[in-house]
């Protein structure tokens, strides 16, 4: 989606925007690759959907290569991914040989805009690989972590460490997320757009078209968890939260993800889900296509509390978007949800599914609570978590890489 | 008379190197050893940082002992050094650990964080840039300081208490070097009633024009 610039003065205000213009000024011309793995699925393609036409509006020079791979490729590093996250996955010396060849693959197409390039933005491990081939690289090179890899699990991380200690920097969401590496290590929280199809506002018969769509009653609670079917999510531990609320409240439960093409274990967590789930009409498991973002928009618009239950995370852009909505969150006490949901302001944080279904209860007794919170939570998001202050920091970034020399107080 | 040079800046944090600290003796031996620009991202540039409430600590210090140590009393001590006070970064560095010693002294056991809430010490690259927008004269600062971002805000009044050679704010030091015949020191006199470093930046923004403004009106 292609919405210019202008279209977001009326969400952040106009010296944002001239703010972000005159950074723009200063990187005109700068040609700026980013890879990642994936162009539809996940929050990282989210985010370059949006990046990529507004850094090109800013006037540089910016392209999104996506790297193709085979069902073993993503297989490979679906479970590079869960390492990275502290599982302890088994990657035989195969495994690493079908990621090689597969970035090897993909340099060969990619290897005139990655030598040009001034700046390349490589996404997450799968197409990490890819700096030892550009041997004729030009540009920084500049490795952006979208996950948690705080606690990996050591052989995983040790070889992927020896390809990412060869960037020039690299990009972490949290401070609790880095690993000690030899070079500048930035801090960038990610961000969420606020015009796209999954955070624009809805008209009223949109939404209830999703509810009629879904069977989903509009006169009783409604508790929404938006992620991929991923352990770490913990959807069987919502189910359960869910079951405790239930006894004593008339709550139904949205559980809904899509699929991700880099993501093979979901169809296995989505069965574990659906076992869960049971019967029980009013738990409602949708596996959503990646094209979904209405649907998406809508479940949440129509939540009465948005659940988050992670136990590990990256940084949980489905809370930023529940909390865009104006709906407290409830989360795990994990990752990047710490960084958005504050108890009493903005939701709870919890550990367990009892310590879920205790504050869904509470909750749902206090509606001034609910209200309050979800107003607090979405000025939170205005101010820290849209796409104009993710674009800030990524120019700021590229100037900061590209004049290195000039110390802790760059003028340009 | 030059006119004032309305420039705008943007931080970028990163990690400073140092292992994160859990306990009180590892927060007092991190900040001996700290660059001084760590010093000043948590002390400082922390205003940069928007909450949705006022908190009860500029610096992350202080909020980090009373919420993950524990210890209130520690934290209202950090809590209230204000490290604009200090002519150096040394000089608040020197503070800070004597305020810590003194704790560790008074305590019998080391306060800790629990796995997971460590802290983190960081800093921060700040890029400048001019905005192209210029300020002649002494009445127009309230309304352009309402039409600035909170970025140029904080370049101006409060990192340039960092870099000038007056230790002072860059509107200060503009009425300074124009003010002929004293007629800008009330300007500068209002300035400098501002109790600046325990205002959020909104506050600041606030403060700086009903000041200004206020000046105005009595003219």
């Amino acid at each position: 989606m292609n919405v210019p610039l202008g279209a977001y003065e009326g969400i952040v205000g106009p010296a944002v925007l001239r703010e972000l213009r005159q950074l723009g000024e200063k990187l005109a011309g700068t040609r700026v690759v980013h890879v990642n793995s994936t162009r539809e699925g996940g929050g990282v393609a989210e985010i370059l959907e949006w990046m990529t036409p507004i850094m090109k509006e800013l006037g540089l020079n910016a392209s999104w290569e996506v790297i193709n791979g085979t069902p073993r490729f993503f297989e490979i590093t679906k479970a590079i991914h869960n390492g990275l996250q502290g599982a302890h996955v088994d990657i035989p010396v195969k495994g690493w040989k079908t990621y090689e060849d597969v970035n090897a693959r993909n340099f060969k197409r990619l290897r005139p805009i990655l030598e040009a390039a001034d700046i390349v933005f490589i996404h997450d491990p799968q197409p990490a690989h890819l700096l030892r081939l550009c041997t004729r690289r030009k540009g920084k090179w500049i490795w952006r972590a979208h996950i948690d890899i705080s606690r990996p699990f050591r052989p995983v991380w040790k070889v992927l460490r020896s390809l990412v200690e060869q960037y020039d920097a690299s990009i972490f969401s949290m401070p609790q997320f880095a690993q000690p590496l030899p070079h500048p290590q930035f801090l960038v929280p990610p961000s969420i757009d606020p015009l796209s199809e999954k955070n624009r506002d809805l008209p009223a018969a949109e939404i209830e078209a999703v509810q009629t769509q879904y069977g989903l009653d509009p006169s009783r609670p409604l508790l929404v968890q938006i992620s991929r079917f991923d352990r770490f999510k913990d959807p069987v531990g919502v189910v359960a939260a869910y079951r405790m609320v239930r006894k004593v409240a008339p709550v139904q439960l949205v559980l809904a993800g899509g699929g991700a093409t880099d993501d093979p274990e979901g169809k296995a967590v989505l069965e574990d889900v659906l076992e869960a789930a049971g019967n029980d009409p009013d738990v409602h498991v949708l596996l959503l296509p990646p094209d979904s973002h209405k649907t998406v928009n809508a479940l949440q618009r129509m939540a009465t509390i948005i659940l988050q239950k992670s136990t590990r995370e990256g940084f949980g852009l489905t809370v930023t978007e529940g909390m865009w909505k104006g709906k407290p969150v409830i989360g795990g006490d994990v990752g990047g949800i710490r960084l958005q949901v504050v108890n009493h302001h903005t939701g709870f944080l919890v550990n367990t599914p009892e310590g879920a279904a205790h504050r869904i209860r509470y909750l749902l007794h206090h509606q001034e609570g609910i209200d309050r919170m979800g107003t607090t939570a979405r000025e939170f998001v205005r101010e820290n978590f849209l796409l104009t202050r993710h674009i800030r920091e990524y120019l700021t970034l590229m100037l900061v890489t590209l004049h290195s020399d000039r110390g802790n107080l760059v003028e340009v | 008379m030059t006119p004032f040079e309305v420039k705008d800046c943007a931080l970028l944090a990163r990690m400073s190197g140092l292992p994160p600290a859990i306990n009180l003796r590892e927060l007092r031996d991190r900040i001996a050893v700290c660059g001084e620009n760590v010093l000043f991202h948590h002390f400082c540039e922390t205003t940069l940082r928007s909450t949705f409430d006022n908190p009860d600590y500029r610096n992350d210090f202080a909020v980090w002992s009373k919420l993950y140590l524990g210890d209130r009393v520690l934290a209202e001590r950090l809590g209230i050094l204000d490290p604009y006070e200090f002519p150096s970064l040394g000089e608040l560095r020197a503070a800070t650990l004597e305020v810590i010693d003194e704790r560790l002294g008074e305590s019998t056991t080391i306060p800790w964080a629990r796995p997971g809430d460590e802290i983190y010490f960081m800093e921060a690259t700040t890029v400048v840039f001019d905005t192209g927008i210029r300020i002649s004269h002494p009445g127009e600062f309230a309304a352009a300081i309402g039409a600035m971002t909170g970025g140029s805000v904080y370049y101006h009044f409060l990192e340039a208490r960092r870099r000038s050679p007056f230790g002072k704010d860059d509107f200060t030091a503009w009425f300074l070097e124009n003010d002929e015949g004293g007629k800008n020191r009330p300007y500068i006199e209002a300035l400098a009633r501002i109790d600046f470093y325990f205002h959020t930046l909104p506050h600041l923004r606030k403060e700086l024009i009903k000041v200004l403004s206020a000046l105005e009106d009595t003219k």
